[in-house]
């Protein structure tokens, strides 16, 4: 029984940083329609500035704010300088999402090799700020610690922040007005092209987030040929995909779920099959509902 | 210019074309030491891979981004046939073809349904989950994989005919045929129903174009030529490992079909060699001009994203067809 409840709680909170993940993807999809795979690029390299800002101040508490600044500032950049000129060039193709993925491919190897230029082999330490010894119940250590309250916590506040912006805000307003009808939204005055930066730049900081919080539940320490930030990438679109890609809520869901599962397996069933699972449940998923657990089937959800 | 030169191909021009490379593949294949052999093979095999990918997204308009994932299952089937039953390698081959393309009907089942998105993170889960199964069974061989022999040149060749050049020999020779069966293809019904899929979906419908086959089919042969590229790899590496199939290898296929120009079979060539040539000139460079082992290693990624993402913005269809538009207007 312990051994169930650990595993679901190393799932949910694994799962918690997926979601975190998928919702950088779904934002960018959103606003732009384009799968952002440079999505991973920019947590890795979010996480080198926590890392570095750590390092000088020695506070956890200023550099993930500052990362997920960073990481805004990156992804706006992104969006500025390269998809948008990208994207006027190539014209609205409809179906065409082909060219971009492989421009957003493009981009993560670019940032890849830049990261590992500056950084070479030293890696940026990012261990966890609280303890990571899990409570004791009824004598038992259970897999819930302040470091996994902390990881879960700093997660739903993130949530709860951005549906509050999506729901209560202008700028939220805006967000979706503008990547439900683009045309209709500029007719109403809505800077459609400015909202579209502050997507990206919304979705930078929540990938910094998962970036960080990965790195703190993980090894601790982020190098640019990190194995968990391409866990961290395919994880993330798996959930968002599952999810529906359109939806937040579908991106917790889908996260949520890929990690408990994934957790699960690995714990009952066998590590080399954890991959394998993702696909799994993926096609299933996508085999019963196409338009994954949330997504509307045709047009556009505001 | 007002005229519109149209010069008329016909199959004979392309069957002496492809006669041509033959020859210059044979003619190369006596002059380049080992290792340009090898590195002639890797061109022949990613030719064929690369094809797989523009039949499919090019012309069927599906995206896949686990391509590397149908090559494994070519080259494992093509080992196990050769370990377990004994059988000639060209039956290998055959039976790679055949397994991969019953895979890729079944993906291309589901395939059919989904678009866009969805299609592209189900093909990258694909990507990146199968080949960690080797590691879960005994027989595949775990992480230090299952060995592939794709047999010794003749000795009526004489004794200077290196490994490496007979296999050299033997991927060319597939690729070719497969290239001209592939050209073929895509020149019948079934080539102009998937354009008419991509193209227009409702408007192919009501043309009396069953979408979902078409779609399905288009997998299935996608996936197949793709088998035979993985067997073709696995021949020349000797060996099928899990490590032979990361997830780098789909993305690199992909990028491959990028620069070939994916909506134009021509170009394959193009990416192929740009995959291997890039490493090499990278290298050389790094070695002229940099004395850092750093830039050494880094270059390669580099240059192929940065190509990556100059072709995606000069020549979003591809260097061939920028060309034509260029000169044939």
């Amino acid at each position: 029984m312990f051994e169930l409840i650990n595993t679901l709680l190393i799932g949910i909170t694994a799962g918690s940083i997926y979601s975190l993940m998928a919702i950088s993807i779904v934002l960018v999809w959103r606003s732009t329609r384009v799968v952002n795979f440079a999505a991973g690029g920019l947590a890795l390299a979010s996480s080198f500035v926590g890392a570095a800002i750590l390092e000088k101040t020695g506070s956890f508490w200023i550099a993930l704010p500052l990362a997920m600044v960073a990481g805004a500032i990156f992804s706006a950049f992104i969006e500025y300088f390269f998809l948008r000129p990208l994207l006027k060039r190539s014209g609205d193709q409809g179906a065409e999402i082909f060219l971009p993925i492989i421009a957003t491919l493009g981009l993560l190897g670019i940032i890849k090799t830049i990261l590992n230029y500056i950084y070479g082999d030293r890696i940026g330490a990012l261990p966890p700020p609280l303890p990571d010894k899990g409570f004791v119940v009824s004598g038992e250590s259970i897999a819930l610690s302040p470091m996994r309250l902390l990881i879960l916590g700093i997660v739903l506040l993130l949530m709860i922040s951005l549906t509050l912006i999506f729901q209560r805000t202008n700028l939220g307003l805006s967000l979706r007005a503008s990547s439900f009808a683009p045309e209709i939204s500029r007719l109403a005055g809505i800077r459609v092209d400015f909202i579209r930066t502050v997507g990206w730049a919304i979705s930078g900081a929540a990938g910094a987030t998962a970036g960080i919080l990965q790195t703190t539940n993980g090894s601790g320490s982020v190098s640019p040929e990190s194995f968990e930030f391409s866990l961290l990438l395919v994880f993330g679109f798996v959930a968002a995909v599952i999810g529906g890609i359109e939806s937040l809520v579908g991106a917790v869901l889908g996260g949520l779920t890929l990690g408990i599962i994934l957790a699960i397996i690995l714990m009952y069933v066998g590590g080399s099959l954890v991959f394998i699972a993702a696909f799994l449940i993926l096609i299933l998923v996508l085999l019963l509902r196409p338009q994954g657990i949330i997504g509307a089937k045709g047009g556009r959800r505001a | 210019m007002g005229v519109v030169h149209k010069r008329h191909v016909t199959n004979k021009h392309r069957f002496i074309g492809f006669v041509l490379i033959g020859l210059l593949v044979y003619i190369l294949s006596n002059t380049v030491d080992e290792w340009k052999s090898f590195q002639g093979a890797t061109i022949a095999v990613y030719v064929v891979a690369i094809a797989s990918i523009i039949l499919l997204t090019g012309y069927s308009g599906q995206i896949s981004l686990g391509h590397g994932a149908l090559l494994a299952i070519g080259a494992y089937t093509a080992a196990l046939t050769q370990i377990y039953l004994h059988l000639p390698v060209w039956i290998c081959f055959v039976a790679a073809v055949l397994v991969t393309s019953l895979f890729g009907a079944l993906l291309g089942s589901a395939a059919a349904r989904l678009s866009g998105p969805y299609l592209a993170g189900t093909t990258l889960a694909l990507a990146v989950g199968l080949p960690s199964i080797a590691n879960q069974f005994s027989f595949l061989g775990g992480e230090q994989g299952i060995s592939f022999d794709a047999g010794w040149p003749p000795l009526s060749f004489g004794e200077a005919f290196t490994q490496y050049k007979w296999f050299f020999w033997i991927t060319s020779l597939a690729a070719l045929i497969m290239m001209w069966w592939i050209q073929n293809l895509l020149r019948s019904r079934y080539g102009r129903t998937w354009r008419a899929v991509k193209t227009n979906e409702v408007a192919a419908e009501l043309a009396g174009i069953h979408l979902a086959r078409s779609k399905v089919l288009a997998f299935t042969v996608s996936a197949g030529i793709a088998g035979m590229a993985g067997a073709l790899l696995a021949a020349t590496i000797n060996n099928v490992s899990p490590s032979a199939f990361p997830l780098a290898l789909s993305f690199s296929l992909a990028t491959g079909a990028v620069l070939s120009g994916v909506n134009t079979l021509g170009g394959v060539m193009i990416g192929a060699v740009a995959l291997v040539a890039i490493p090499e000139i990278a290298s050389l460079v790094a070695d002229r001009w940099s004395g850092s082992e750093s830039v050494a290693s880094l270059l390669p990624d580099f240059i192929v994203s940065a190509l990556l993402i100059l072709t995606v913005f000069l020549a979003p269809k591809g260097p061939i067809e920028k060309f034509w538009s260029r000169h044939v207007k």
